[in-house]
């Protein structure tokens, strides 16, 4: 689609149709989308509302989709509620006893006293802001300048946004799919695996007996969808092979032949770009994947993430070399990192910015999969000065590249670690470093973990889970546990874009947020935790932690 | 929990009689009771209410630490509200009378300041912030504050606005004429002529 309106637009770009300033018109077809979600009309122009007292708002501010969401299902803010206005809930009759209509599920903001809409009292609405039986609409909703075509198209949209028919969801079953690429380290493939096996034979303990339809007595839009399902959750492991670039048709293989309804989880090695791509083109929420290098794009709408991972750190790193005041505190920065390993991508964003300030960035480049070969070489070569005040080295290593460090070269000034890399309070860091070393922190420190965190642990002991991994198993349990909070709030209403909208709600009221010290979404916002600490060890043997002043939001 | 202080209430009401009693349309009055005919805006809720200024630290749209008190205390009437940079629906509507209601001074709006506190301090970073105003031709006496999520909470408490997530937030404007006076609350939507009256009653009342 995007390569089509790119197409479109040169075309009357070069035909001189489209003025400056003007958005590239959309194809027919697609005007009353465009409009809905980004506020453009089918002629390209911005769309227009008007609230009265001269409060106009145009364009992007004034699409549909800033209020009644992705979903088409409206939303409840504080006071005020939002109606559903996908069109089975703007034209379902008010009497639930009407065959030929489906059930409707719930949803909070349905305005159901009044007379489903027709056609013309829905443009009417739109244009006039009164609704199907002639009362006035809350002064939030804008009166809009919409032409015939453009408030066909729109209508057209409307009726397009369903709950019924949601790709993995049957009436007995919820399809997930997990996603391992071939990279991903096997120890924390297995630990992740066992979690989720575990989570999901759980869920499904309940015996599965067939549940009566309920019929509810009342008049009401939802009488028919009071009924109770017992579904069964089924876990699709797809393991994906070869090459990157052969990724995405594997992909597509397996949604072809297993449809699900989201992808839950997931294990990375360096790169998940051909899976969040997969799922934001295929519509298909990609939930809280264990991936240290993921991808930014906070206009995605289906790729949630628990944070930025080792782009965090090199924020984090960012920060503390910028100074608050963005002064460098450094002349020149040496980094160090493996091939092919998540320190190449933390390291290219942390050069980029340290450079936008004047800070001279240099890297040394250990050769892909030599674990523990060459790092003290590499240290030679990043550090050949005995005087090296002035200087940081940055370090996006493995354990085995860590343990093989050896002794500080002389003159080594601050050090900072990757704590997602080196494996935080366990990560091997010789003794003689430790007095030098900031390592990056992107979760709570241990100390203060807590019951965030022991309630995950003790559900892994109680199911005879081996640790393997603590942070990456108690993020796996925790996307299963939200997942499964979020369905049970939904309420058998499974459109999509609505289980991503409910998500960035219930996000904020979790206890149990395992390694983060809180979490938070909205829409535009991809990245459920957002800060870090920089710890120290403590002493020049333990596990001990100490967090080098505050929680850092960069 | 709405925290109501009757004594102060019954006060504020008589050093305030004209913008109670000449509130002219468009305002329901708490204490009153008193409903009257919608502004395009529909009702909102007015109430005098005294709040205290937490003694936190915030971030200002610029970069730089400032205490709130201090934010606060500069001697200017002040207009206070509370959003966030992501809110897709009341805050841009919030954040657009901001704006008209600057442009409407004219050339007294350098003499009142706007403050902006952000209820999603963690996403909105001064540069976020910076960007936000931006976006609303913010004047030079418009800034907006985050910080960390604890002062944003101390602050929203502070004023009664503080709801357990930003999502549960609601249209709340504020207004003090100057330090020390009462605060008027205005809860629901106003419209930007709704609050050039409610500011010019409050300072004629000063």
């Amino acid at each position: 689609m995007d390569a089509r309106l790119l197409i479109s637009a040169s075309t009357c770009l070069l035909a001189g149709l489209v003025r400056p300033g003007q958005v590239m018109p959309a194809p027919a077809a697609d005007a009353g989308r465009s409009i809905y979600l980004r506020g453009v009309l089918g002629s390209g122009a911005p769309l227009e509302g008007n609230r009265g007292a001269g409060m106009v708002t145009t364009g992007t501010d004034a699409a549909c989709v800033n209020c009644h969401q992705r979903s088409g299902l409206g939303w409840v803010e504080g006071k005020l509620s939002i109606p559903p206005v996908a069109g089975e809930y703007l034209f379902h009759s008010r009497d639930a006893r009407v065959a030929d209509e489906p059930a409707l599920p719930y949803v909070e903001s349905l305005h159901g006293n009044r007379d489903p809409y027709t056609d013309a009292t829905l443009a009417r609405a739109i244009r006039e802001g009164l609704d199907s039986e002639g009362r006035p609409l809350s002064y939030l909703m804008p009166r809009y300048l919409l032409g015939d075509e453009d408030m066909a198209a729109l209508i057209g949209y409307l009726k397009t946004l369903s709950v019924h028919g949601v790709p993995g969801v049957t009436d007995t079953v919820l399809h997930f799919a997990t996603i391992v690429t071939p990279d991903a380290d096997p120890l924390k493939r297995r630990g992740m695996l066992d979690v989720l096996e575990q989570f999901f034979a759980r869920k499904n303990q309940a015996p599965l007996k067939p549940t009566p339809r309920m019929q509810t007595s009342g008049r009401t839009q939802y009488s028919k969808s009071m009924y109770l399902a017992n579904r069964h959750w089924q876990l699709h492991v797809w393991e994906l092979k070869g090459p990157a670039a052969s990724w995405r048709a594997q992909l597509d293989k397996h949604l072809a032949a297993e449809p699900v309804y989201a992808v839950l989880s997931g294990l990375a090695g360096s790169n998940w770009a051909p899976v969040h791509a997969f799922c934001e083109q295929n519509a298909i929420p990609c939930l809280f994947p264990n991936v240290e290098v993921p991808v930014v794009a906070e206009r995605d709408f289906y790729p949630l993430y628990f944070s930025k991972g080792v782009l965090l750190e090199a924020e984090l790193i960012a920060r503390t070399l910028l100074g608050s005041d963005n002064h460098p505190t450094m002349g020149v920065v040496e980094q160090i990192y493996r091939a092919g390993d998540s320190g190449e991508a933390a390291a290219a964003a942390l050069a980029a910015e340290l450079k936008q300030h004047g800070v001279a960035v240099h890297a040394t480049v250990l050769a892909a999969g030599g674990q523990g070969h060459g790092v003290t070489a590499a240290l030679r070569k990043a550090l050949p000065h005995k005087d090296a005040r002035g200087r940081a080295l940055v370090l996006w290593l493995r354990p085995a590249d860590i343990a093989a460090l050896g002794g500080v070269p002389a003159g080594a000034s601050t050090v900072y670690l990757s704590g997602l890399m080196g494996g935080l309070e366990k990560a091997p860091l010789p003794a003689g470093w430790r007095a030098h070393t900031l390592m990056t922190c992107p979760f709570d420190i241990p100390a203060k973990r807590g019951v965030r965190l022991d309630y995950p642990l003790g559900w892994f002991m109680s199911r005879h889970i081996q640790m393997v991994s603590e942070q990456v198993q108690t993020d796996t349990f925790l996307a299963c546990s939200l997942v499964a909070d979020v369905l049970n709030r939904m309420a058998d209403n499974f459109a999509r874009p609505y289980l991503i909208e409910q998500l960035q709600d219930l996000l904020e009221h979790r206890i149990i947020t395992g390694y983060y010290p809180r979490l938070a979404l909205a829409s535009n916002q991809r990245f459920a935790s957002k800060g870090g600490y920089l710890v120290r060890f403590r002493a020049p043997d333990g596990n001990a932690l100490v967090a080098q002043g505050d929680w850092i939001v960069p | 929990m709405p925290r109501f202080h009757p004594r102060l209430h019954l006060a504020a009401l008589s050093s305030l009689a004209l913008v109670v009693l000449g509130a002219s349309g468009g305002f329901a009055n708490s204490a009153e009771d008193e409903l009257s005919e919608p502004s395009a805006a529909g009702v909102p809720i007015k109430s005098i209410r005294k709040y205290a200024a937490p003694a936190v630290r915030l971030v200002r749209d610029d970069g730089k630490s400032v205490s709130l008190p201090d934010e606060m205390d500069d001697g200017r009437p002040i207009v206070l509200n509370f959003i966030f940079t992501t809110c897709g629906s009341i805050c841009p509507l919030m954040s657009s009378v901001f704006a008209k209601f600057e442009r409407r001074l004219g050339a007294d709006a350098s003499k009142v300041h706007l403050m902006s506190i952000s209820v999603d301090p963690e996403q909105d970073t001064p540069a976020r912030l910076r960007q936000y105003a931006r976006k609303f031709h913010a004047g030079l006496g418009w800034q907006h504050y985050t910080g960390t999520v604890a002062a944003s909470i101390t602050a929203q408490q502070a004023f009664d606005v503080y709801r357990g997530a930003k999502m549960s937030h609601s249209a709340v404007t504020l207004m003090r004429a100057a330090p020390g006076k009462p605060w008027l609350r205005i809860e629901g939507f106003v419209t930007p002529d709704d609050l050039v009256r409610e500011y010019r009653e409050l300072l004629a009342a000063r």
